[in-house]
């Protein structure tokens, strides 16, 4: 037990050490490029791109995915105070006077990934008992959790995910309950969940849902509900029935106040009213299901409640393709080397996102890290397309399509003037195994950079090894 | 002793594979796909023709070359302009050609899909020294993610006990096409699986029994090679003894002697056989150097107990994941041992795993280690991973092509001892081929073939599977 608290502690340090660095980088790197002093915190070698640290800058020459305006070729990128100003063609978009300016001909630029499922920050590595708090199984309805109260931002999974091109996340609680909690909608930047929180007060994400096997397995056992996938319907249904009668309270209180000023307003309910937002069309249900049946239980139930739902997973989306397509709803889908590992997992198919696609279905990506590694997300696309996905629908999802099931459309997914300015830099085409993430920014900072020592570890892994990492000759 | 494993060897090494006409499937659809739109070929004579031969052999890449197949075996192979195709060939072409895929170390065929009890059969966690047990009493040639493998190009994995245990049991080596393991084993027994780290501690820890720390395992293991040390000599011994008498009986004949079985012997009243026991027999072979010593191990100070067990015991060792190897590249080296390397994707689920790298593979491999990869062990979702994908993530780690392709063909079939039969597209080996529309590790390229002892088990249906 000793060994093990001392090889804890020594991942802390080295964990902690990796951070400090890092944190001020930004502020700390310009500083130096304009006073030529002794460096300080500086990296032992000088990053590619740093200079773009400023608040306008340029990226000139890349092959431009815009997703939502087709592929342009040698093009130019004008971002000011972390959005996009400019985007196109070098011979149509001028590069303001005074802008930085980097040549970055021959690379690739898409539009930050995002990734609608993941559990970032609340499975933090190292892997131990003690960072896993995704899931509350002491009670399978858990409306009144909040991932935001568990999300670790010190977690090196997240500038591994930063390091495959992800800038923006669905953190989620795990699927072990019916009802699993709320979700946050982050961006991986920042010391603080506050800074990485995209809305920094109101709604701040959706809601954890789960049917199938998985809420069943922490109750079942204990001889408590759930036990069967008719309890998981049940349990969530009674769920919006008590949030519906709440709301009643409500209502009949604004009646009341109208003739009487001194009503009393019903007591706050913090598990029922993010419930109540579900119900009011504010708040999305994010919906882990695999089996073909239970996606349908799941489409069931939001018919019934009429609630914005985002299906998660999907495994046999192919089997019921076209009632999804019929009905509109948008798919997250996530795509496995191979199929099993739990009964609801055998019959996925590498073509379930191709399939879904051609039935008309808005389809996304997600990693749900730790299931799958974030770095590699640009990866799993490229999987989809494998199995026959087209490529400008496996970019969508990752960008564009993943934005608008987060309801964050008009701030990201897409290369786009007004936009934020999260970008990944490729070394060659999106969907190559040859192609390596270059950079990654958020927001106009640059949060990744493989040419840099402190970075290319959290591409590689063995970053918490620090110094004792061997060198290579290269690091392509 | 020796006699007793030779034996056991045998009857699975010429077993011979019949190749049963069986197609493993996901789903009724992709069944009906394989059955109605790609039927099948069992040709015996076989000529493939690729614009790109990779023979991984002193042949290296042939452009626009040709193999040629007959009764399961290689019996030519070229260039197409030096290759006379003969009539009644049926012929295949291809864009790129590979031998098939070995996977070094697996549980594929033992951990079923469902990953429920009932269809784990890899982790007998009954008590920490299962020795006895043997992969061709729980692999499942009917498990779907055998077809799996097989649909990416994999015909060949090294499959055994899963890691639960200090001491595991006999792993075996298995084409992944066939009706019965009998069929499928390629060898048996090919290794004994031993498991340091995390797991063994964590299986027996929590139940308040030994091994509850690297060093319980590490004595467990020790105390088991010392036991099968002297059960070994116990029955060379007697052997030696019974020769000597069977010699007085036999007045002389050295020919008969040596025909003279162990239980033969042991009707000689004055020489009692000792008690056979499973356990001890098994181990006996790998500390007398017959079985290879896989020993699977992650960090740093485990890769280096498994070094110094093996040295006291002189075991023909095989490292097996080793994932913090990058560290102590130097020690692995000078001990002259191969590596079957991690998944590179492995699932970073531990702490002894955390420092999981791409580029380990790499870095084993500069340093002059022979390495091969394998798919390891999932025990979620995937249920298991593909070597295939696994060598595109090393390539592109540093490892390149070459030697990623090496890795997971002829590399690997050097660190297993089958070369011989496999893992290079050479005249006389078994006709295990891949066929792909492209680069073989290009994310978006497909297999569209296999073809295993000559005959194609797979072929790509018109989605997907």
């Amino acid at each position: 037990m000793k060994g093990f608290l001392a090889r804890c502690l020594i991942f802390a340090i080295l964990f902690a050490t990796l951070f400090i660095p890092s944190i001020p980088w930004g502020v700390t790197e310009i500083a130096a490029s304009e006073e030529p002093q002794a460096p300080v915190l500086e990296e032992p070698q000088a990053p590619v791109l740093e200079e773009l640290q400023g608040s306008t800058f340029v990226l000139k020459g890349a092959t431009l995915y815009t997703v939502t305006n087709g592929i342009v070729p040698n093009g130019i990128l004008v971002v000011q105070d972390g959005k996009i100003v400019a985007v196109g063609p070098s011979s149509e978009v001028t590069v303001p006077d005074g802008a930085v300016v980097r040549d970055v001909s021959g690379k690739v630029i898409l539009p930050g990934l995002v990734d609608t499922h993941s559990h970032l920050g609340v499975y933090p590595h190292p892997r131990v008992p003690a960072n896993a708090d995704g899931n509350e199984t002491t009670g399978p309805v858990q409306s009144v959790m909040r991932a935001l109260d568990a999300i670790y931002p010190s977690d090196p999974g997240i500038r591994m995910a930063q390091a495959g091109g992800i800038t923006t996340v669905n953190i989620m609680p795990g699927s072990g309950n019916a009802v699993g909690g709320q979700t946050a909608y982050v961006k991986l930047h920042g010391r603080t969940i506050e800074d990485m929180l995209i809305h920094k007060d109101g709604i701040q994400g959706g809601m954890k849902m789960a049917n199938g096997e998985n809420p069943k397995r922490a109750y079942a056992s204990r001889k408590q509900a759930p036990a069967t996938r008719m309890a998981v319907a049940a349990l969530q249904r009674q769920l919006f029935i008590r949030a519906q009668n709440h709301q009643k309270k409500w209502d009949a209180y604004a009646e009341k106040k109208e003739e009487d000023e001194t009503a009393k307003p019903p007591d706050p309910n913090i598990a029922l009213d993010p419930v109540i937002e579900i119900l009011q069309g504010k708040r999305t249900v994010h919906f882990h299901t695999h089996r073909a049946d239970d996606i349908m239980t799941a489409i069931r139930l939001a018919e019934e409640f009429q609630f914005p739902l985002v299906l998660q997973h999907v495994s046999e989306g192919y089997k019921v393709a076209d009632e999804i397509a019929r009905r509109n709803i948008p798919c997250s889908v996530i795509v496995l080397d191979a199929p099993g590992g739990k009964p609801e997992a055998v019959e996925m198919a590498l073509r379930n996102a191709a399939v879904l696609e051609k039935a008309g279905v808005k389809v996304a990506f997600h990693t749900d890290d730790p299931i799958t590694d974030s770095r590699f997300f640009l990866r799993m696309a490229a999987l989809a397309v494998r199995a026959g996905m087209s490529e400008a629908a496996a970019l969508r999802a990752l960008t564009i399509h993943a934005a608008e099931m987060l309801d964050l459309q008009d701030r990201i997914g897409s290369l786009e003037a007004g936009k934020d300015a999260d970008l990944v830099v490729l070394s060659g085409p999106p969907f190559s195994v040859y192609s390596h993430v270059l950079a990654t920014y958020i927001e106009g900072e640059k949060v990744f950079d493989r040419s840099r020592p402190s970075d290319i570890r959290y591409a590689t892994g063995g970053f918490a090894v620090a110094d004792r990492y061997p060198a290579r000759q290269k690091t392509q | 002793m020796k006699k007793l494993v030779r034996k056991q060897q045998s009857t699975f090494h010429h077993w011979g594979r019949i190749g049963a006409l069986r197609i493993h499937s996901f789903s009724v659809v992709s069944l009906c796909l394989l059955c109605f739109s790609c039927p099948l070929a069992w040709a015996q004579q076989l000529a493939i023709s690729a614009a790109t031969l990779h023979t991984v052999s002193s042949s290296g890449t042939i452009q626009d070359g040709v193999v040629l197949i007959e009764n399961g075996k290689i019996t030519q192979i070229g260039s197409a302009a030096d290759i006379t195709v003969p009539d009644g060939y049926e012929r295949l072409t291809s864009d790129t050609v590979t031998p098939g895929f070995i996977d070094a170390h697996s549980v594929v065929g033992l951990a079923g899909w469902y990953n429920v009890l009932a269809d784990q059969d890899q982790d007998e966690t009954t008590a920490p020294n299962q020795a006895e047990l043997r992969a061709i009493d729980g692999f499942n040639p009917s498990e779907p993610l055998l077809a799996y493998l097989l649909q990416h190009g994999v015909t060949v994995i090294q499959a055994g006990p899963g890691r639960s245990n200090p001491i595991g049991g006999q792993a075996g080596i298995f084409k992944t096409h066939g009706s019965t393991v009998e069929a499928m084993t390629l060898r048996f027994p090919s290794a004994m699986i031993f498991t340091l780290g995390e797991v063994p501690k964590k299986t027996y820890g929590e139940r308040k029994q030994t091994p509850m720390t690297r060093m319980g395992t590490a004595a467990l293991i020790r105390q088991a090679l010392l036991g099968a040390q002297s059960y070994a000599k116990q029955w060379q011994d007697y052997a030696s003894s019974a020769d000597e008498a069977s010699a007085d009986e036999v007045s002389g004949d050295e020919a008969s002697v040596d025909e003279v079985s162990a239980d033969e012997v042991s009707e000689n009243k004055d020489h009692k056989a000792p008690d056979r026991d499973l356990k001890k027999e098994a181990l006996a072979a790998v500390v007398q150097g017959e079985l290879p010593a896989l020993f699977t191990v992650h960090r740093e100070d485990d890769i280096l107990t498994a070094l110094r067990i093996a040295k006291e015991f002189n075991l023909t060792l095989l490292l097996d994941a080793v994932t913090e190897g990058y560290l102590v590249a130097p020690e692995i080296r000078q001990a002259g041992v191969p590596v079957i390397v991690h998944p590179s994707m492995q699932r970073i689920s531990s702490l002894e795993t955390s420092n999981t790298s791409l580029e380990n593979a790499t870095i084993l491999a500069d340093a002059g280690i022979r390495i091969a990869l394998q798919s390891g062990f999932e025990s979620y979702v995937p249920k298991t991973r593909i070597v295939l994908f696994e060598a595109a993530i090393a390539m592109v780690n540093g490892l390149g092509f070459e030697r990623a392709l090496r890795a997971i063909t002829l590399d690997a079939a050097q660190v297993l001892g089958i070369d011989a039969r496999v893992g290079s597209l050479e005249a006389g080996k078994d006709a295990d081929l891949v066929l792909f529309d492209g680069d073989p590790f290009e994310y978006t390229s497909h297999v569209q073939t296999v073809i295993l002892d000559g005959q194609v088990v797979y072929q790509r249906p018109l989605v997907s599977p």
